[in-house]
C-alpha cells in the first residue's frame, strides 16, 4: 500500500513508524482494516499525544509498535534497528527498550504477586537481579513515582487505589529503563483529581529522566496537557500533526475541528459540531475510498471520494501538517 | 478486599464501598465472600481425623479390623453400636469401628494420588493450552472433548481383565479419567487470565513464554485448581463407592467394600452399611464444602447476602411545585465492617423544566443518590431516611404498586451502558411500546405509533426499520438514543441521568446532551443528570451541586459556581482538570490524600484533611451549608456552600 505522506517525519527521531497497517480477520472472511498506513516519529525526550475517537486505530498502532499486535506492512525502526520482522529471543530483546502502560491499572498487575515481586519482574527476566544495586533501583523508580514508603514493597495490587496501581505501572516500566514510553489512555480509568496526581507525575518524569513518550488518550484536554506534539487519526488514517498549542490554535482538518467543536463548554471559537459532523462512524470493515472522513465532512467533494488525501505541510508553518483536499 | 485496612498512604476507605455499590457490586458481598466460614474449618477438622486414621491406623488402641468375633467373643455378629464397640459388629462379629479406620487409608492414598496427579498433568495441560492458544489450543481442546466423551466404565473392566485390581492400577485408571476435566477448567481460566493486561506487561519486558506461565499465570491459577482438587477428592471416592457396590473396586479394605459387605443385612442390622456410608458421606461433604470455600476466596461475588430496603423517620411533604423534592435523605449501607453512610443529608428539590447537574468523583455518593431517589439497590441491606417527594408521591414510604406506578410513568432513567439498560434478545420496537402498554398509557396499537415518532423525536432515522432490529445491530450512540426513547415513552415529569455519556465518544456525546437538553426543554421536563464530568454540567445545566463524602459540599446556579466557586473541594476539583484553555505543560492542582473513610467520617469538615485551608475549627466542628436549603424550604437561586474558610467572591466577575 501506498503512503499516507511522510511530511511530518523527521531524520533525527529515536522512533519511525513507516506506512503501518494492521489488519485483522473479520466475519465471514472480511478484513477489519485497524490501521491503513500510519506513520509517525518521536524524538528523544518529546511526547507525541496521539489522540480519536473509538476505532480511529490509535490504540492499535501503539499496540502493534510493541509487537503486541500483528504488523501487516509497514516498518518500526528504534534508533535505526527495524522491529516489525523481529521474533522469538530478538524480538523479546528488542521489547525491553520500550514499556507499556495500559488502561486499566488494576488489570495491569499480577494480583497475586507483591509490588517488589511486580517492579523487579523485568530486572529478573534479563538477570539484571543478580547485582547489588537491585534494592536501590527499585526503591529509586517507587520514590521517583511517588510510592517511596519501604512498607509498599510487600503489599499486594489489592491493597492500593486505581491512582496508586497506575504509579506502580509506571514504576515497573522506569524500572528497565526504556529508549520509548508507550500510554495507552494512561488517566481514563481515574478520577479527575487523580487524572491530575498522574499527568503531572508523567510530566516530572519526563524531565528527570528525559522521558520519550507516545500517549494515547481520547481526550483532548489531556492529551493537550501532556504533549509537546498532537497526532489526530479517524478510522485508522492519520489527519492532523502539529505542536500541541497550534493544533489547538488552530486546528485546521475538517474532523480535528468537529472533534474540538465537540467539547462541552464553549471554549474554542468553532461553529457548532453538528455543522462539522454528521452520520456515523463507518464501518472498518468496508472503509469508504479516497478519504475516509469524507462521508461525514461538510466539505466533501469529488475529489475526497476518489483520492486519498496525502499529509501536506502548511505554509505559514511547516511542522503543522494536514491530510485533507480542501484544508 | 480489605475496607478498613490503610494502605501505606491511607487508602482504602469507605467510599470504595459506596463506589462498588455505585459500580454494581455489593460491598457486603466482597467482604463476607473474603472470609472463610465455620463450614470450612468444621470440613478441615473431619478431613483432619480421616487423615490421622489413615496415617496412624495402625497403633491406635483399636481391634483388628479382620479379628473374627467368633473368635475372640469379643464383638458379637451385628452387634448395635455402643460402649463395647462404638460403631457395634459386622456380620462376621468383626468390629465396624475398626473397618472403618481401616478404610481410611485406601481412600486417602486413593483420593490424593489421583488428586495431585490429575490436578498437576491438568493444570500444565490447560495453561498452556489458554496461553498460547491457536493450533496448541485447537488439539487441547479436541482431545479433552474427546477424553471426556469416552466411557470410563469400559475402559476400567479391561484394564481391570488385564492389570488385576491393585491400588496403582486404580490410581493411574482414576487419573487418566480425571484429568481431561482439570485441564478444561484451568484452560479457561488461563483463557480469561491471557487477555489481562499484566500479561501483556510481562511481554513487553521480554519475558519468555514459559516465564508467563510460571509467574503469570500459575500463581493465578492455582486457587480455582485448589478449590476444584477438593471436589475432584470427593468425586474419586464417590466413584470408588460406587465400583465397590458392583464389586468392581479395589483389592483391599474401602469404605465403599463396607457398605457392599452391609448391603445385604440393610433391613435388620442397618447399621453395618449405614455407618460406614455415613462416614463416607461426612467426608465427602467435607471436601465439597471445603472447596467451596476456597472458591468464594477468589470469586467473592457467589456469595449472595441479604437484600433489604428499609425507611425510618418521618415524611415533609413538599412545599411549592417542585418536580423532584429531596429533603434530609439519609441511605446507609450495613456492610459487615460497619454501617456506611453513603448519603449524609443532602437535600435539593428541582422544578419543571429545569436540570441539576450532580457532580463528584467516584464513591463520592453521586450515583448513590439517584438509587436512593428510585431504590434500586443491587443486594444490600439499605436504610434510607428523609424525604424522596416525586410529583407528590412519597417514594420511600408509599406502598410499592405506588411507588413502581410512579416510576414507570412519572420517572423516566437513562444509565451509562446502554447495551446493559436494553435486552439483546428483543427487538427495539417491543422494548419502547412495553413500558407504554405495562403502565395502560396506551394500547399496544397506539403505543407503536408513539414509539415510530419517539425514535424519529431522538434522531433516529428510518424509524420503522430500526423498530423491527435489536439493540447489537445498533452504534453505542444510537443504543443510548434509545434508551432516551424507553426513558420518554411515557412523557415522564422527572428525568434521571447517570452519567449517560461517559461511555460515548465525544462527538457523539454532543449529540446526546444535545438531544437531552432539547427534549427537557420542550417537555418541560424536571432532569438530574449525574455525571464525573464539570465540562458537561458546565454546558447542560441549570444549576449544579458538587457531591463529597456523601454530602452535597456546594450547590447553586450552574454560571455563579462556574464563575466564582466558594467550596475550596470545587475549586480544587475545576483547578485539576486539564484546560484547553490553557497552554500545554500546564501545571494542574493536585488535591492530595484521598476521600475520608464513610465508615467512620471525620467529625469536622469531610475536606479538612486534604485542604490548604482546613484550621482547628474545620476538623472539629462541621460545617453546614449555608445559604440555601433548610429543610423545608430551598432556595432554588441561591448559592449555597459548605465551608468555614470560603474562597472569596472573584473580584471584578459578579457582574458579568
Amino acid at each position: 500500500m501506498a503512503g499516507r505522506g511522510h511530511a511530518h517525519l523527521r531524520d533525527d527521531a529515536v522512533l519511525t513508524v513507516l506506512d503501518l497497517v494492521v489488519e485483522f480477520p473479520g466475519p465471514r472472511k472480511s478484513v477489519v482494516h485497524a490501521v491503513s498506513g500510519v506513520s509517525l516519529d518521536l524524538r528523544r525526550g518529546e511526547t507525541l499525544g496521539v489522540v480519536g475517537e473509538s476505532g480511529c486505530g490509535k490504540t492499535t498502532t501503539a499496540r502493534a509498535i510493541m509487537r503486541l499486535e500483528p504488523v501487516t506492512s509497514g516498518t518500526i525502526q528504534l534508533d535505526g534497528m527495524e522491529l516489525s520482522k523481529l521474533h522469538g529471543t530478538d524480538l523479546r530483546q528488542a521489547r525491553r527498550s520500550m514499556q507499556m502502560i495500559f488502561q486499566d491499572p488494576v488489570s495491569s498487575l499480577n494480583p497475586s504477586r507483591r509490588v517488589r515481586d511486580i517492579v523487579r519482574e523485568g530486572l529478573s527476566i534479563w538477570d539484571v537481579d543478580i547485582d547489588d544495586d537491585v534494592a536501590e533501583r527499585i526503591s529509586t523508580v517507587l520514590d521517583a513515582v511517588g510510592l517511596g514508603d519501604e512498607a509498599v514493597l510487600e503489599r499486594r495490587p489489592h491493597e492500593f487505589s486505581g491512582g496508586q496501581c497506575q504509579r506502580i505501572c509506571i514504576a515497573r516500566a522506569l524500572v528497565m529503563e526504556p529508549d520509548v514510553l508507550l500510554l495507552d489512555e494512561p488517566v481514563s480509568a481515574l478520577d479527575v483529581s487523580v487524572q491530575a496526581q498522574i499527568l503531572n507525575l508523567l510530566q516530572q518524569l519526563k524531565r528527570q529522566f528525559g522521558l520519550t513518550m507516545l500517549f494515547v488518550s481520547h481526550d483532548l484536554a489531556v492529551v493537550k496537557n501532556i504533549s509537546d506534539r498532537v497526532m489526530v487519526m479517524y478510522l485508522g488514517t492519520v489527519c492532523e500533526v502539529a505542536d500541541s498549542d497550534r493544533l489547538y490554535d488552530s486546528p485546521t482538518h475538517p474532523y480535528t475541528r468537529a472533534l474540538l467543536a465537540s467539547i462541552p463548554g464553549d471554549q474554542l471559537d468553532l461553529p457548532p459540531a453538528e455543522e462539522l459532523i454528521s452520520g456515523e462512524l463507518p464501518s472498518p470493515i468496508d472503509p469508504p475510498s479516497g478519504c475516509r472522513f469524507r462521508t461525514r465532512c461538510p466539505m466533501a467533494t469529488e475529489i475526497c471520494a476518489t483520492t486519498m488525501p496525502e499529509l501536506r505541510p502548511l505554509p505559514d508553518d511547516p511542522t503543522h501538517v494536514v491530510a485533507c483536499h480542501h484544508a | 478486599m480489605a475496607l478498613v485496612e490503610p494502605g501505606p498512604t491511607g487508602v482504602k476507605t469507605g467510599a470504595e464501598a459506596v463506589d462498588a455499590a455505585e459500580s454494581g457490586s455489593d460491598p457486603v458481598m466482597v467482604e463476607t465472600g473474603r472470609r472463610l466460614g465455620l463450614a470450612f474449618w468444621l470440613s478441615l477438622v473431619w478431613i483432619g481425623l480421616i487423615v490421622v486414621a489413615a496415617v496412624f491406623g495402625d497403633l491406635l488402641p483399636i481391634r483388628d479390623p479382620e479379628e473374627l468375633g467368633i473368635r475372640t467373643r469379643e464383638v458379637e455378629r451385628f452387634e448395635g453400636p455402643g460402649r463395647n464397640a462404638w460403631f457395634g459388629g459386622d456380620g462376621q462379629g468383626r468390629d465396624l469401628f475398626s473397618r472403618v479406620v481401616a478404610g481410611a487409608r485406601p481412600a486417602l492414598v486413593l483420593g490424593l494420588s489421583v488428586t495431585v496427579l490429575a490436578a498437576t498433568v491438568g493444570a500444565a495441560i490447560g495453561t498452556t493450552a489458554g496461553y498460547l492458544r491457536g493450533r496448541v489450543d485447537a488439539v487441547v481442546a479436541l482431545l479433552v472433548d474427546i477424553a471426556l466423551a469416552f466411557p470410563g466404565l469400559v475402559l476400567l473392566v479391561a484394564v481391570r481383565a488385564t492389570y488385576g485390581n491393585s491400588m496403582v492400577v486404580f490410581i493411574v485408571l482414576f487419573t487418566v479419567t480425571s484429568i481431561p476435566a482439570y485441564a478444561r477448567i484451568v484452560r479457561g481460566a488461563s483463557f480469561a487470565l491471557s487477555e489481562r493486561e499484566f500479561v501483556d506487561a510481562a511481554e513487553s519486558m521480554g519475558a519468555t513464554n514459559r516465564r508467563v506461565l510460571w509467574n503469570e499465570l500459575a500463581p493465578n491459577i492455582a486457587m480455582p485448581v485448589a478449590s476444584f482438587a477438593f471436589i475432584g477428592f470427593a468425586l474419586v471416592i464417590v466413584a470408588e463407592g460406587g465400583l465397590a457396590f458392583v464389586g468392581l473396586s479395589l483389592d483391599e479394605l474401602t469404605w465403599g467394600q463396607l457398605i457392599s459387605e452391609g448391603a445385604g443385612d440393610i433391613d435388620r442390622h442397618g447399621h453395618v452399611a449405614l455407618i460406614p456410608a455415613t462416614v463416607m458421606f461426612l467426608t465427602i461433604l467435607a471436601f465439597n464444602l471445603a472447596g467451596d470455600q476456597i472458591r468464594q476466596l477468589y470469586s467473592p461475588r457467589e456469595v449472595a447476602t441479604q437484600r433489604r430496603l428499609t425507611t425510618i423517620g418521618e415524611h415533609r411533604p413538599r412545599v411549592g411545585d417542585a418536580t423532584l423534592h429531596v429533603a434530609d435523605l439519609r441511605t446507609t449501607l450495613h456492610t459487615p465492617n460497619g454501617e456506611v453512610t453513603a448519603v449524609d443529608g443532602v437535600t435539593f428539590d428541582v422544578a419543571p423544566g429545569e436540570s441539576l447537574g450532580v457532580v463528584g468523583e467516584s464513591g463520592s455518593g453521586k450515583t448513590m443518590i439517584l438509587r436512593s431517589i428510585v431504590g434500586a439497590f443491587s443486594l444490600a441491606d439499605v436504610t434510607r431516611s428523609g424525604t424522596v417527594d416525586v410529583t407528590g408521591v412519597d417514594m420511600l414510604r408509599a406502598d410499592d404498586g405506588v411507588v413502581r406506578k410512579t416510576l414507570g410513568t412519572r420517572v423516566g432513567m437513562v444509565s451509562q451502558n446502554p447495551l446493559s439498560a436494553l435486552n439483546p434478545v428483543r427487538r427495539i420496537g417491543d422494548q419502547i411500546v412495553e413500558p407504554i402498554v405495562f403502565h395502560g398509557v396506551a394500547a399496544p396499537g397506539p403505543a407503536r405509533a408513539r414509539a415510530r415518532d419517539l425514535l424519529r423525536q431522538v434522531g433516529i432515522p428510518a424509524p420503522d426499520r430500526r423498530m423491527r432490529e435489536y439493540p447489537h445491530q445498533l452504534s453505542g450512540g444510537m443504543r443510548q438514543r434509545v434508551t432516551i426513547a424507553i426513558a420518554l415513552a411515557n412523557e415522564p415529569d422527572l428525568l434521571l441521568a447517570d452519567e449517560p455519556t461517559t461511555a460515548l465518544d465525544v462527538t457523539v456525546q454532543d449529540q446526546i446532551l444535545r438531544l437531552l437538553d432539547e427534549q427537557r426543554t420542550r417537555r418541560k421536563m424536571a432532569m438530574v443528570l449525574v455525571t464525573h464530568d464539570l465540562a458537561v454540567v458546565r454546558g447542560f445545566t441549570d444549576r449544579v451541586a458538587i457531591v463529597y463524602g456523601g454530602q452535597i459540599v456546594e450547590v447553586g446556579p450552574t454560571d455563579k459556581i462556574f464563575r466564582s466557586p466558594r467550596h475550596r473541594y470545587t475549586v480544587a476539583l475545576m483547578k485539576s482538570m486539564p484546560d484547553l484553555a490553557l497552554p500545554s505543560h500546564s501545571e494542574l492542582a493536585v488535591i492530595d490524600g484521598s476521600p475520608p473513610s464513610l465508615l467512620d467520617p471525620p467529625s469536622g469538615c469531610r475536606f479538612a484533611a486534604r485542604c490548604d485551608a482546613a484550621d482547628e475549627r474545620c476538623r472539629t466542628v462541621a460545617p453546614e451549608l449555608i445559604g440555601a436549603a433548610t429543610v423545608d424550604d430551598f432556595d432554588r437561586t441561591a448559592h449555597a456552600f459548605r465551608c468555614h474558610h470560603p474562597v472569596p467572591v472573584t473580584v471584578g466577575t459578579g457582574d458579568r
